[in-house]
């Protein structure tokens, strides 16, 4: 557990004032402005929670992908993941510290996003069901955390994957239903989408905005959790392979 | 049980896009290092040096061979042996640049299961040994290379390590903190940690190692003190003397006993001579010439790595 605070804290140090965060705190409030103007121009107050959650989720996923995903690779070329291994402390447990550290101040966007919809809108989101809504952020960060530590290894071991990172936003946000409702979707496409957590995160966080009482919660937020640990699973299996690979081939400290 | 026991070791690096090309970075090494002991492993760049210092601590396999620390095999029980090691590797890189000196060791601390009041003692201590206690809260991106490089040291013994692996560690240091770094390894030895240098610098192989191992193309050509090694350059000895008159030069060279006449850079003449009666025939010669710059030297490690690797230059492997 030491190690994980240890990893957890240190990449708050990283993180804070780093231009990838700082684009996160930027591209978020950017995001909530374009949507709930869309919103507003077509008199739909009730797609407010859309334009809160979606930036959100978004903040969430593309910090996943940009910062905890190049981890492994930026100690990699800054040279200190050779010191990293002939340390006792575990590689993953620091890893996935230092992934959730990241996934945490993802979180702030949904309080960027909010204020942005209230001080610029006037639309001063309630939520009307706080505990359903805060445990879904606790566990669509942990998700989040556990699909990163995919990304980390995957991009060492087939550096060709890097190349579609960048289209591993938009058509995720789309099937997922970050941006449109998974309902809207061609229904051959929708069990796709209830294989990404974060089609499941979102139902629930704009559900938990709403009025009626969210249905389900228990099961909802248990199949974020269980596709988190699919992730993880994968991830720390990815993980293993990468660091065997690299001590067998001697490539440790290439960049 | 010794610190280090190396047996019949090999690591071989795959060249092309296929790896289907070998290059033998080492090649049946066998290595002893007695705890306490403070061993020097020299050789020119490209020798194995570096190769043998990651398979020590566990980041590089081993082809094949054996590599223990302290009983344990680096690669069948690397958890264990990284609770015994420290590792220093050369080069500026390795520490987090935007945090600063206290903050990265402390971060290393914790990574060798130090926490709390324990770990801030032993961080602020360091820093105070290795000369960052002034520049603790600066970040380390503004650091010189020399600094780093002591932080590179602090890091290596922040776990309190029985057996240190040092991989070229003045690199990048002015002379100052050499000497601060001979007496840093003298300290260890002290405090009866076991110390494994490498370098490509025989002088500061002489002034801290007990033992010196030699290494080129991934072979061990000789294991001895530094004195003896000077030994087995043939036993010549030198006399180099400024302004040397032409005619005093050439009765030099037709003198019986004498190895060699050569010129030096810095326009000295070098005198190679068998035997110490012959040296005092030189002497009394450039005396009698009116030469006052003189001096006599032994066959020193220098001489040694010169004689038994040959002067490659710049050449790798």
């Amino acid at each position: 557990m030491r190690i994980f605070l240890t990893g957890f804290r240190f990449q708050l140090r990283v993180a804070w004032g780093s231009p990838d965060t700082l684009q996160i705190c930027v591209t978020a409030p950017l995001f909530t402005l374009v949507f709930m103007a869309i919103a507003e121009h077509a008199e739909r107050p009730d797609l407010a929670p859309f334009a809160i959650v979606s930036p959100t989720l978004m903040s969430l996923w593309t910090l996943a992908l940009f910062i905890a995903g190049e981890l492994i690779g930026d100690e990699r070329r800054s040279g200190t993941l050779e010191a990293l291994i002939a340390v006792p402390a575990r590689l993953s447990t620091l890893v996935i510290g230092r992934i959730c550290a990241v996934t945490t101040l993802g979180l702030l966007s949904f309080a960027e996003a909010w204020l942005v919809a209230g001080l610029v809108f006037d639309r001063w989101l309630a939520v009307r069901h706080p505990l359903p809504f805060v445990l879904c952020l606790v566990v669509t960060a942990l998700a989040m955390a556990a699909t990163a530590t995919i990304f980390s290894p995957l991009f060492i071991l087939m550096p060709s994957a890097r190349t579609v990172q960048n289209t591993l936003t938009y058509p995720f946000y789309l099937l997922s239903g970050v941006l449109i409702p998974v309902a809207m979707l061609p229904f051959w496409l929708r069990p796709a989408s209830h294989l990404i957590f974060l089609s499941w995160s979102g139902d629930l966080l704009r559900d938990s905005l709403a009025a009626p009482a969210p249905h389900d919660v228990a099961a909802r937020l248990a199949a974020v959790l269980a596709l988190g640990a699919v992730s993880h699973l994968i991830g720390m299996a990815l993980l293993h392979r990468v660091l065997r690979r690299v001590r067998r081939l001697g490539t440790l400290s290439h960049s | 049980m010794s610190a280090i026991e190396i047996r019949a070791l090999c690591r071989d690096y795959g060249v092309g896009r296929a790896g289907d090309k070998r290059t033998q970075a080492l090649s049946d090494v066998d290595l002893t290092v007695e705890l306490g002991e403070v061993r020097g492993l020299v050789g020119p760049n490209g020798a194995g040096k570096t190769t043998l210092c990651k398979i020590l601590s566990t980041v590089l396999e081993a082809t094949s061979g054996s590599a223990q620390v302290l009983g344990h095999d680096a690669a069948t029980d690397a958890a264990t042996v990284r609770r015994h090691i420290g590792i220093v590797f050369g080069g500026d890189r390795g520490l987090y640049g935007r945090l600063n000196a206290r903050q990265n060791l402390r971060f290393w601390a914790a990574m060798y299961g130090l926490h709390g009041a324990p770990l801030r003692l032993r961080v602020d201590e360091l820093l105070e040994r290795l000369g960052l206690a002034d520049r603790a809260g600066d970040r380390v991106d503004t650091f010189s290379r020399g600094m780093k490089q002591r932080l590179h040291l602090a890091r290596g013994l922040v776990g309190d390590p029985r057996v240190l692996l040092l991989d070229e560690p003045t690199v990048g240091m002015d002379p100052v903190a050499a000497r601060d770094f001979r007496s840093l390894v003298g300290e260890m030895r002290a405090e009866g940690r076991t110390v494994l240098i490498t370098t490509h610098d025989m002088a500061e192989a002489e002034a801290v190692c007990d033992l010196v191992t030699m290494i080129d193309r991934g072979r061990v050509l000789l294991t001895d003190t530094p004195s003896a090694i000077g030994e087995v350059v043939p036993r010549h000895e030198r006399v180099v003397a400024g302004a040397v008159p032409e005619q005093t030069r050439q009765a030099l060279t037709a003198l019986p006993g004498v190895v060699s006449v050569e010129q030096e850079p810095s326009g000295r003449l070098r005198v190679e001579t068998a035997d110490s009666s012959v040296t005092g025939t030189v002497l009394r010669l450039l005396v009698e010439a009116g030469v006052s710059d003189l001096s006599t030297q032994r066959p020193n490690l220098e001489d040694a790595y010169l004689h038994l690797i040959g002067d490659r230059g710049m050449a790798v492997g």
